[in-house]
């Protein structure tokens, strides 16, 4: 079946004072049905800015943004910024943004922020007329229902976070980009927030595209795992395998540095820092500190299909042409 | 049970929003007045330069004494020592009358009740256009020239400012707006400075519009024909002021906009598909309107007492030569009062910012869930 979001060769590069950063290069990505990718990666992999560019909300740097971002069967990139604007955003790809970040405009009541996507997509002729839908969609991300006439600044940080889930879901979009949604909030209000996002996506059906650097938050929502380094994704497969025997040796290293309640095993820390997106190594992005590196990573490393997904390492074309 | 607990302490707070409110405003209007009466004090002091006014006023009353009695036929026939205790006389009767005789910080005290009761007085040597003594009054006959030329640059200059300034934060890096960033440096020169290169080029070597002043000698008949008169006069002046803040304006604005603009829920604005026009209204201006508003308030108050050297430049008779005048003859009642004036103007309209921003920044509402 197609997937619902299939992202091909996605590319996102910024014009910086100190050259051109890659910050997304080459990016293959599925979203099925339903179903919820977590992209795992340490920071400066190019998470976010992957949510940028499936968002299409570009900084006024970029220097190049291509490849293919097909939701439900459609091209978006073939689509004009006014046809994208009204066809594609919150209808049908909305976004809640990081925990930390004031996302909620200061000097609008909840309410109006919350009901602005109905009366723009034409479902309400005025923001009145949304009041019932406003008061269940926040009922429905456990907001009080008085707080609909407060201003952010009077909310609590999780619960500004989770006006800007019912914000995301209040046109029921099949997908829902979601930028490390609970990273900045204690661990208390983490696991209340990601029980709820637990909660709503058993409910609603909705798809999530989780961009988190934090495995634990991806073991609980996650479906598939896309493992992001320095701009590209090494490894996508469905999270059970990336939980129980991840194929990438950086995978393998994101998953041994947090501890497992299922094993005795301490953390192991991945030495070393990522490559810098300036310029990126010729070969295998991960080779300078991977442990078992061998001849071919000097070259570019190949796009290898397993099962349920693909892993880009040399380890694996090796095994797949010898069983050939 | 959870809304109960999130509730209660707001309610406490709100138990009587009107006295808070009032009491707030009195605490500002208090504060605010206690401003005006320190500016205005050290005003004063300065205007009679801490006293110093005094001894040269004394000076030239002997001078005057010393003339008329010179002048004056009985006097000059009477025997010496009489002559001078009758010049002694009127010197001492002379200083009674302007106060001389009391010492300096007393009638300070004085001119400074004065002031603050709005009672400004009479001018010592100035006399207004209309021919009057009265302070006010040479006030109020300076003042239209100064608000008709500044205040209508002020409008052009913040509207047309701000205007471009949001064109070119939607256009970052365009041709037009790196044009600006190159031309900001311009407004370090001076309106005057500009005016003196606008006469020599469209009044002295072109001769299309007139040097300076405010209308046609002798006035033209009608209304219509003097407005436009005046509009002519007003040309040269206005655009001088305009080419010396025009750019940095912009660019000031445009780079306010910028960072206003790159604020996250600006950037989820645009997810949620907001039209650009409806994001730039709701999530860039509505935010930066209590900025935006002061700026415009202390602008307009910028206007009141107009600028000196341009009035002079261009020879219009406003409040900035007025006062120009006034520090020339140390004449001190002027001075202090359009002082004042502008003193309690700046303070009513400070006050009158606290308010609008009470109502549209929902932040600075006194107390307002505790954070505000």
């Amino acid at each position: 079946m197609e997937p619902l979001l299939r992202v091909e060769d996605l590319r996102l590069y910024f014009r910086t004072a100190s050259g051109l950063v890659r910050a997304v290069d080459g990016v293959h990505l599925e979203v099925g049905r339903g179903r919820t990718v977590a992209v795992l990666g340490e920071s400066g992999c190019g998470k976010t800015s992957l949510a940028r560019a499936v968002l299409r909300l570009l900084p006024r740097n970029v220097a190049h943004y291509s490849g293919r971002v097909v939701l439900d069967g459609q091209d978006l990139m073939g689509l004009s910024e006014e046809q994208f604007r009204q066809r594609v955003r919150w209808a049908r790809l909305s976004f809640v943004p990081q925990a930390a970040m004031n996302s909620l405009n200061p000097v609008l009541r909840i309410r109006d922020q919350v009901a602005e996507p109905l009366w723009l997509a034409g479902l309400v002729r005025r923001p009145e007329e949304a009041q019932e839908q406003v008061e269940a969609a926040l009922r429905r991300v456990g907001v009080p229902v008085d707080f609909a006439d407060r201003y952010p600044f009077e909310l609590s940080g999780g619960m500004r976070q989770r006006v800007a889930i019912a914000m995301a879901l209040i046109l029921r979009p099949p997908l829902v980009v979601l930028d490390e949604p609970t990273s900045a909030l204690d661990v208390l209000t983490q696991a209340n927030l990601l029980n709820l996002l637990k909660t709503l996506r058993w409910e609603l059906g909705t798809s999530f595209l989780l961009i988190t650097h934090d495995v634990a938050t991806a073991s609980e929502l996650a479906d598939d795992v896309a493992v992001m380094y320095a701009g590209q994704v090494v490894e996508f497969g469905p999270a059970e395998r990336f939980f129980r025997q991840p194929l990438h040796p950086y995978a393998r290293a994101l998953r041994a540095s947090v501890v497992s309640l299922r094993e005795e095993r301490p953390p192991t820390p991945l030495p070393g820092r990522p490559p810098s997106l300036l310029s990126p190594p010729e070969g295998c992005r991960f080779a300078d500190r991977c442990p078992e590196r061998f001849d071919p990573c000097g070259q570019p490393p190949p796009q290898v299909s397993v099962e349920g997904g693909c892993v880009m390492c040399w380890l694996y074309a090796q095994e797949a042409s010898r069983a050939r | 049970m959870v809304q109960a607990a999130v509730t209660a302490p707001r309610g406490g707070v709100r138990q009587h929003p009107a006295v808070r409110v009032l009491l707030y405003a009195l605490a500002r209007l208090a504060a605010l007045f206690a401003a005006v009466v320190v500016g205005v004090y050290l005003t004063i002091l300065v205007a009679n330069m801490g006293g110093y006014v005094d001894q040269i006023k004394r000076a030239e009353i002997r001078e005057q004494v010393a003339l008329a009695v010179s002048l004056n036929e009985q006097l000059r026939r009477l025997p010496a020592d009489v002559r001078e205790r009758v010049a002694e006389e009127m010197v001492r009767n002379e200083e009674r009358r302007l106060g001389l005789d009391r010492p300096f910080l007393s009638r300070s005290v004085a001119y400074l009740r004065d002031a603050l009761l709005l009672r400004l007085g009479f001018a010592e040597r100035m006399t207004s256009d209309t021919g009057s003594r009265l302070v006010r009054q040479i006030i109020l006959d300076r003042l239209p020239a100064t608000l008709l030329l500044f205040l209508s640059a002020q409008l052009l200059l913040f509207f047309t400012s701000v205007a471009a300034a949001l064109v070119l934060s939607r256009r970052y890096g365009s041709l037009a707006d790196r044009l600006v960033v190159a031309l900001a440096p311009t407004s370090a020169a001076p309106a005057w400075f500009y005016g003196i290169f606008l006469i020599l080029v469209f009044a002295a070597g072109l001769r299309w519009l007139p040097f300076g002043g405010m209308v046609d000698a002798p006035p033209p008949e009608g209304k219509l024909a003097y407005a436009a008169s005046v509009l002519r006069h007003m040309v040269l002046p206005l655009s001088s002021l305009a080419l010396s803040s025009i750019f940095l304006s912009v660019y000031a604005w445009r780079t306010f906009f910028l960072i206003f603009s790159s604020e996250d829920y600006v950037e989820l604005a645009r997810a949620k598909g907001l039209p650009d026009r409806l994001v730039e209204r709701r999530y860039i201006l509505r935010p930066a309107l209590p900025t935006i508003l002061t700026s415009f308030a202390l602008g307009l108050i910028g206007a009141w007492t107009g600028a000196i050297v341009l009035e002079t430049v261009f020879n219009w008779p406003g409040l900035g030569r007025a006062l120009y005048q006034a520090v020339g003859l140390y004449d001190t009642p002027v001075i202090v009062g359009s002082t004042i004036l502008y003193a309690y103007l700046l303070a009513v309209t400070v006050f009158a910012l606290d308010v609008v921003y009470a109502v549209v920044d929902p932040r600075v509402r006194v107390g307002a869930g505790g954070q505000g």
